[in-house]
């Protein structure tokens, strides 16, 4: 079976300024913080640590909405709702720190049942379900 | 450049920096504890990127939440297990081969799309694109959005919330009833409750 030839190389990418700051600057941010975020996540012994790590990936997620929101969106007249799409990002990222808020307090109170429960936080030894 | 322009090249590098040093003190911490508190400026930076963006209401709800009710919340958990354990609660790593290796594709992607998209003319679809507004003064068009067309992920938002409160209540509460301590003879419980 013969694979289709592959296009052409797309030209050689534009490599962002360091300034003015604009939406990639924002984007590669937010990226370093996800990826610092799951490295945390996916290395952690200790089960509070992976809820860091999860802090974090949703920050890195909430900078995102925000600079898209920021820098695409268009610009009406301040005040104007029908043009209201300027702020959805930012009500995107207010609902989310709800949620995490809310992930944080039942992800705590597991931790606790479950050192309550078994005497260690660490998840690789918390391994009843597993057979 | 004219000089708001310079401040706000400044303010970035300064913010994103602090936040993703701090995000690496998360990760790399000997102990939990000082995992926590690594998280705070993590966040203050995260907030002042907000602010920058023109998110006013999510600099200060960031701050208040973030920081003054999430990290506080793990603070005192962290607290609580090491009053229990008697010691620093070790933040070990392990896997750390398979976390490089996954962390590095997740960089390589999602950088490679980010830099070949820079530059990109993005236009909003069947949206006029015009002169950049006002983006200050947009707390009340918040409230005035998760009123009317996001009543209902704000109504929803709010149920979460109340599940969530009552679930970590009844998940982290002590049942006495049920779970006699070893150590803790039955009179002693009845002289507890009465």
């Amino acid at each position: 079976m013969k694979l289709p030839p592959l296009p052409p190389m797309p030209p050689l990418p534009n490599i962002p300024m360091p300034w003015p700051v604009g939406l990639t600057h924002y984007l590669l941010f937010a990226m370093l913080l996800f990826a610092i975020g799951l490295f945390t996540v996916l290395s952690r012994k200790h089960a509070v640590g992976i809820l860091l790590g999860i802090e974090l990936m949703l920050n890195a997620a909430n900078v995102n909405l925000v600079a898209f929101s920021h820098f695409l969106s268009p610009r009406g007249t301040a005040g104007s709702l029908e043009l209201n799409s300027v702020l959805d990002g930012q009500v995107f990222a207010l609902i989310v720190i709800a949620l995490a808020a809310c992930e944080a307090a039942v992800g705590l109170a597991i931790i606790l049942r479950l050192y309550r429960n078994l005497g260690s936080t660490n998840l690789d030894e918390v391994a009843k379900m597993k057979w | 450049m004219d000089l708001t322009q310079i401040i706000d090249t400044f303010a970035f590098y300064s913010a994103a920096g602090l936040a993703l040093l701090g995000a690496l003190g998360v990760a790399f911490s000997r102990q939990v504890l000082h995992a926590c508190l690594c998280l705070l400026p993590c966040l203050f930076g995260v907030a002042v990127c907000y602010g920058l963006l023109g998110a006013h209401l999510l600099f200060a709800v960031q701050i208040l939440v973030y920081v003054g009710a999430i990290t506080v919340l793990i603070l005192f958990a962290v607290m609580l297990l090491q009053r229990s354990l008697g010691r620093g609660i070790l933040a070990g790593q392990q896997h750390l081969l398979g976390s490089v290796v996954a962390t590095g594709a997740f960089m390589l992607i999602i950088a490679i799309a980010v830099i070949y998209t820079h530059g990109t003319p993005w236009k909003p679809l069947n949206l006029p694109l015009t002169e950049p507004g006002i983006t200050s003064h947009n707390v009340q068009l918040i409230g005035e959005l998760l009123m009317t067309t996001y009543l209902l992920p704000f109504e929803a938002v709010s149920v979460v919330l109340l599940v969530a409160m009552v679930g970590a209540i009844i998940l982290a509460r002590r049942e006495r009833d049920t779970e006699p301590t070893s150590g803790e003879t039955p009179e002693a419980r009845e002289g507890d409750s009465a």
